[in-house]
């Protein structure tokens, strides 16, 4: 059933079953999520947002990365509704979420970052309960459950209290709460943050799924493989702007970092590692050669290499990174 | 209908959360309450206290076990969902503030109910005479309790942090009920306290109950009392309790 958006009720607007996986799917001209000149200021003066343009297509995955402090939390809060913005807009399938925030908020499905579960709770009564405040009947809140529950791969705790499962389980719990009623659009804050490595993938696994069936996701991360993996398109905000906002390729090519080319000084080989980037692979060549290096390494660019370009900051603390990009 | 749903729904996860802690529950709601009707029978003129005395302690007995209830406990439980994050869950939710407020309200209610059963059975068991009239008395103790939530709900609502919330809800549920002549006559309070403590919602409640388990009717004046402090109290309480910041 392809869902239509017209009534905006999420319940009715679920994932288009018949949609493709992945960005560019789809052309309607509407985007699922625009914001325009988005700015939030604190009452102490602190801007945490300066105006913030953002399209976000339908289906499309939009990774958003940022040094801690960036403003990137404080613009997923405004995008959910929970913190109003000073100016600006914020248009969630045609609905103005600030305007109409609960009618915004019905289409989507929230993992805030410091968000507790109910301990007390088995994790079906937690799934069940949570349907129903999201407007299922019994009887789909009882199947909606069962189903994220084994998606999530937690049946086999299904009538554990939530305080006796690990922190990753009740990550993932948040995760799934998200998920109920197959809200149109997901909003996820760090949502593998603390996860351990078979975690986090199953998570990713959940929020392909959710993708594969037609839902739009905003994620915030401060993984740059759960970006590069997930993702459509990544943001970058810094010191509450998007700086950037592109596929993988077209970041590398803005940032003019396409080679990335790790060595040791020929002249000081138990100094550290360090990093250059050229745009082409001849001139990464032509240094080796100049320099006489010995032990070195060439590699295509990663979002690593972009979001230092663009934020200052590396993620890498074992290189030491010479911030120069020989064209 | 949607709104009773949620209503509901938020009542049955507080509920969940009490099956943990029904033990201590009755603990606090009975032993607390029961030891200062004993006490202050005890202060009060030992086995010898006059009716109408063992009449005014276990009624205040009854509103303390109330504050307890809804100021103290009730505030805890909405400090800890605020400040552990639970809050954001439900701010996540197509949910109305003013339903979280209402499935918490009856929580408190349930709890009253179960709390004000167990001290009339003390009561009854340690020789307390008492006729009272069931209607009255349950609408005096849905007002007192909706007085006093709304009081915990302004406090979880607008607290910096949980310690100081905690704090609060804790110094108000005790303070109110010993700032008020609950235990005793108002002769017997400092001329200005007296004066502050009439307007008290825990002396409205504690005079209705007192007339109430007594079999008598004459507490129009104490509902109204109730009535305007509990729409006042839940007014503010819904108007500070938002999903959403500015």
């Amino acid at each position: 059933m392809t869902a239509t958006i017209e009534n905006l009720s999420a319940t009715e607007i679920e994932y288009t079953s018949a949609a493709p996986a992945t960005a560019g799917v789809q052309a309607p001209c509407d985007p699922a999520v625009s914001t325009r000149c988005l700015v939030k200021r604190y009452r102490d003066g602190t801007e945490a947002n300066r105006g913030i343009d953002l399209d976000v297509r339908r289906g499309e995955v939009v990774a958003i990365l940022g040094p801690n402090g960036a403003g990137k939390t404080t613009f997923l809060r405004q995008l959910t509704t929970e913190l109003k913005p000073t100016s600006g807009s914020i248009s969630v399938f045609g609905v103005d979420a600030i305007a109409e925030p609960d009618r915004a908020r019905r289409l989507m499905g929230i993992t805030p970052q410091e968000a507790g579960v109910f301990e007390t709770l088995t994790v079906q009564e937690h799934f069940e309960l949570f349907a129903r405040l999201k407007r299922l009947s019994k009887r789909e809140a009882r199947e909606g459950a069962r189903e994220v529950i084994a998606e999530l791969g937690l049946s086999n705790e299904i009538h554990k209290r939530v305080g006796a499962l690990s922190g990753g389980q009740r990550r993932r719990i948040l995760i799934g709460l998200a998920l109920l009623g197959r809200p149109p659009l997901l909003i996820l804050d760090e949502p593998t943050t603390g996860l351990d490595p078979s975690s986090r993938c199953a998570v990713w696994g959940v929020i392909r799924r959710a993708v594969a069936d037609g839902a739009t996701v905003i994620l915030s991360t401060h993984y740059l493989e759960e970006a590069e993996r997930l993702s459509d398109r990544i943001g970058v905000i810094k010191s509450g702007s998007l700086i950037a906002l592109g596929t993988l390729e077209e970041l590398l090519e803005r940032v003019n970092r396409s080679y990335r080319l790790s060595y040791r000084d020929p002249f000081d080989p138990a100094g550290d590692l360090r990093v250059r980037h050229y745009s082409s692979f001849a001139q990464a060549q032509q240094h080796i050669a100049r320099e006489l290096l010995t032990e070195y390494s060439i590699a295509r660019a990663t979002l690593q290499d972009v979001y230092f370009a663009l934020t200052g900051e590396p993620f890498d603390q074992d290189e030491t990174e010479v911030s120069e990009v020989t064209r | 209908m949607t709104r009773l749903t949620d209503i509901i729904c938020v009542f049955r996860i507080q509920l969940a959360g009490m099956r943990r802690d029904v033990g201590a529950f009755l603990l606090a709601a009975l032993i607390f309450p029961s030891a200062t009707y004993i006490f202050a029978n005890a202060v009060g003129g030992s086995g010898g206290a006059p009716s109408q005395n063992r009449l005014r302690f276990l009624a205040g007995s009854i509103v303390f076990s109330l504050s307890l209830t809804s100021i103290s406990w009730l505030g805890y439980l909405l400090l800890e969902n605020r400040f552990t994050g639970r809050l954001k869950l439900f701010a996540t939710l197509p949910l109305a503030p003013s339903s979280y407020v209402f499935g918490v309200l009856i929580f408190a209610l349930a709890q009253a109910a179960l709390g004000t059963t167990a001290l009339l059975l003390v009561g009854r068991a340690l020789g307390v005479e008492v006729h009272p009239n069931f209607p009255l008395l349950a609408l005096v103790i849905v007002l007192t309790i909706f007085c006093l939530c709304g009081l915990g709900v302004v406090i979880a609502a607008r607290a910096r942090s949980f310690s100081q919330g905690s704090l609060l809800t804790d110094t108000l549920g005790a303070g109110l009920v010993f700032l008020a002549p609950v235990y005793y006559a108002p002769e017997m309070m400092p001329r200005g306290l007296s004066f502050f403590a009439q307007f008290l919602p825990t002396t409205f409640a504690a005079r209705a109950l007192q007339t109430t388990l007594a079999g008598g009717h004459a507490i129009g004046g104490e509902l109204i009392a109730l009535s305007l402090t509990a729409v006042a109290a839940l007014t503010l309480g819904f108007r500070l309790m938002k999903w959403r910041e500015e």
